[in-house]
């Protein structure tokens, strides 16, 4: 253990301030299920650590026809509140009880594939980060957040203050393949929001993860459906698009080649839903 | 270097910790107060051998730095004796429907029933699995330890 410091900031202020003052070396830290298991193996060695339990940021806040999560709001928290669904059952599919009473919003994030089960479900949801720094304030669309394995939009004096989703006007499904029933890293999750008018596609977030460097859109998948008739063959189209698309990756929970075949089982499963 | 003190409840009583930072409650448990009923299993999180009870939710305490629990109230399988020798009623239930095998994962489970038990004082068989399911048995196949939870509650509702 070389850990010199540990902070823990009583206020969002306090931990911008503490940012700035120690910049890059500062590894910020939440719920710890992603940052401890790597400094109890001596994978990482973090000289600065900065925990934000203490910062006022486990709050969900309701706002016309929205959400705004703070971004230390715990995972079994996200599962009491009814508001969203999806968010709840997503929330379900992370980890073990333990896990999720530790596991933040904020921190899934930063969870890298095949984790990020949670933050796929704000994809499909159109959700949008705050980013906060001593000196700005900046919102930013979750797809834009998201710039490759392990890297993301977020400067080093800035943390994840909170996360707005609008309430979905459509319907939702949510469907998570593992090589366990629980607790289990995904072979592929698939989060879906469909807005139909008269049968029609108006409008559709599909969101994958366990497929790609980050948790992605499958934007051509999408645009197959958009304006077309919801049946079958328009769901298989999206189905194969979305397996076209997805960069999918090898390890030991499961081969490109398989996750690829699932992506598209699991997409047209998950379409399948929201068609009934 | 600079070590902390840390205070919290242990068990119901007020106790110091001396914490170099980061050090988890795990490590304190264990090194400090000799609580070895919290085992130090896979440390990442996974294998709930770890698992105590913080302001009564359970969590993994390899992932906790100590520094976390100022002010909190932490429950250990220690803090389950009810009199010198006897069980409490979810340890005599893992007791006689032989959910102990080689003892590993005792601890964890035993704490993560007590707080399924607390908050939901009649669960279901799924309701218990959804609460065990972060928590590893590699001995028992899990049967005898979900019989044991329902026995338990059976028990605590005066049955």
């Amino acid at each position: 253990m070389t850990t010199k410091e540990y902070f823990l900031p009583q206020s969002l202020d306090e931990a911008v301030g503490l940012l700035a003052d120690h910049g890059p070396s500062l590894l910020v830290i939440a719920g710890g299920t992603l940052a401890m298991p790597l400094i109890n193996e001596g994978v990482s060695m973090p000289e600065t650590v900065i925990g934000l339990q203490r910062a006022g940021l486990n709050n969900i806040k309701r706002t016309n026809g929205s959400l705004a999560i703070g971004a230390t709001t715990t995972l079994t928290r996200m599962m009491a509140d009814h508001t969203i669904p999806l968010l709840q059952e997503a929330a379900h599919h992370i980890g073990g009880w333990s896990i999720r009473n530790m596991g933040t919003v904020g921190g899934n994030l930063f969870a890298p594939p095949p984790s990020g089960d949670f933050a796929v479900a704000l994809l499909a949801l159109d959700a949008q980060v705050k980013l906060v720094s001593n000196n700005s304030q900046r919102v930013l669309p979750l797809t834009e957040f998201y710039t490759g394995f392990m890297t993301t939009a977020l400067q080093p004096n800035e943390l994840v203050s909170e996360i707005m989703v609008p309430v979905p006007k459509g319907k939702t499904a949510y469907l998570k393949y593992g090589r366990r029933h629980a607790n289990t890293p995904a072979i592929v999750t698939v989060a879906v929001h469909l807005i139909l008018e008269n049968r029609i596609v108006k409008d559709v977030r599909l969101g994958l993860n366990a497929v790609g460097p980050y948790p992605i859109r499958a934007e051509a998948a999408e645009r197959v459906l958009i304006g077309t008739t919801f049946d079958q063959e328009a769901i298989a189209a999206a189905a194969h698009a979305a397996a076209e698309e997805c960069q999918p990756f090898t390890d030991s929970i499961a081969t490109e080649w398989y996750r690829r075949r699932m992506v598209g089982v699991y997409v047209r499963r998950a379409l399948t839903q929201l068609a009934g | 270097m600079a070590s902390k003190i840390v205070n919290f409840t242990l068990n119901g009583r007020p106790v110091e910790a001396m914490s170099k930072p980061l050090t988890t409650l795990q490590a304190i448990l264990r090194e400090q107060f000799k609580y070895t009923a919290t085992k130090s299993g896979c440390k990442q999180g996974g294998c709930g051998s770890c698992t105590v009870l913080v302001n009564d939710e359970p969590i993994m305490s390899c992932l906790l730095p100590v520094e976390n629990v100022e002010g909190q109230e932490v429950v250990t399988l220690e803090g389950l004796l009810q009199s010198e020798d006897g069980l409490h009623p979810i340890q005599a239930a893992f007791f006689e429907r032989f959910a102990v095998q080689c003892g590993y994962c005792s601890p964890g489970m035993i704490m993560i029933s007590k707080a399924l038990l607390e908050q939901n004082p009649q669960p279901s068989r799924e309701e218990i699995v959804d609460a065990l399911t972060g928590n590893f048995c590699r001995c028992t196949g899990y049967e005898p330890i979900i019989q044991a939870v329902e026995e338990a509650a059976r028990r605590m509702n005066g049955g």
